[in-house]
């Protein structure tokens, strides 16, 4: 925050969401150590590296994708990655014939172990109910034209399901280490809104 | 209560909703054709809106979880089979969106309907 708003009042959200963990605290209903914990948690341990690990094996190791595709679950598992919100995982592939794109239309289902806490407008309205009617023209805002000839799969993740995307593997990247095929992968091409290239690196997400 | 010493476990661990199989018999099979029921609960349901009262296939059987319209309001877990249903995108919104295109909506077995 710059020095011209240092007298500003907090937006109203973060003064909500004060009050409200004051008045849970003291009527003993949360432990606010263990909120710490959490928001550290999903702040810096947990987040799309996960997922670009999990991918970038794929990449790499045929039997691994072919287990991955098969059960997402105990595939992800085999890296040490688990938990919350990732508890049952669908791993779709994208292919030259097919683009995979993830949603939650009824509030904001997301892997939380694979890609971390979903961005703000993946918990949109716009998001929600575009990417379901007009996913080409959400595509599209993000940069991304899908051919006509290729289908485009929505995956509206309003059970308990949750989904991630493995994307295609960019060409010249045949001489590369896994380590070095996983800073390419973004969280947004894990979400199905990107492509993985030469250029994107999981540095640059807003 | 959380603890503290509690929030890594959790968060490593969660808590599936997905349940045992056994006598729980699926009322549909991948590839047959189906219609999402044209329920309009005043609770709490994950049968979307925009896909009621559609036609479309199922692609997968994800096993047995427990159904969110009951378990929701406290009475009961009901698990049953929940599907991944395939819908055709001009099947949801007409003939101006792409025929090549497609939505993948996960559903329980009450949702169904033979189509």
């Amino acid at each position: 925050m710059s020095t011209q708003h240092h007298n500003a009042p907090e937006a109203e959200p973060a003064l909500r969401v004060k009050a409200l963990e004051a008045l849970l605290t003291e009527k003993g209903l949360i432990d606010p150590q263990a909120l710490d914990i959490l928001v550290d948690t999903y702040e810096k341990k947990v987040g799309p590296k996960n997922g670009a690990k999990v991918v970038a094996r794929a990449w790499v190791d045929p039997a691994y994708k072919k287990r991955l595709l098969a059960n997402g679950t105990t595939a992800i598992a085999e890296l040490g990655i688990s938990g919350m919100q990732g508890e049952d995982m669908v791993v779709v592939e994208n292919t030259p014939a097919v683009h995979n794109l993830i949603v939650c239309t009824l509030c904001s289902c997301y892997p939380w172990p694979t890609l971390g806490l979903p961005p703000v407008w993946y918990k949109s309205a716009p998001y929600r109910s575009r990417a379901v009617s007009d996913p080409r023209g959400v595509l599209k805002e993000f940069g991304l034209e899908i051919p006509a000839n290729v289908e485009i799969r929505v995956w509206d993740s309003s059970a308990e399901i949750r989904y991630m995307v493995l994307p295609e593997r960019p060409k010249g990247t045949e001489n590369m280490s896994e380590e070095q095929l996983a800073e390419l992968i973004t969280r947004d091409s894990m979400i199905g809104v990107a492509k993985v290239t030469l250029d994107s690196s999981a540095g640059s997400q807003a | 209560m959380l603890r503290a010493q509690d929030v890594e476990r959790m968060v490593k661990t969660g808590g599936s909703t997905r349940r045992p199989e056994d006598g729980i018999t699926p009322c549909f099979k991948p590839g047959d054709a189906v219609r999402t029921r044209n329920r309009n609960p005043l609770g709490h349901t994950r049968m979307a809106r925009y896909a009621r009262g559609k036609r479309g296939t199922i692609h997968h059987d994800h096993g047995v979880f427990v159904f969110p319209d009951t378990s929701a309001h406290g009475l009961g877990d009901k698990p049953q089979h929940l599907y991944s249903v395939r819908f055709e995108a001009r099947e949801l919104w007409g003939d101006t969106a792409s025929a090549a295109d497609a939505v993948y909506i996960d559903l329980w077995d009450d949702y169904l309907e033979p189509a």
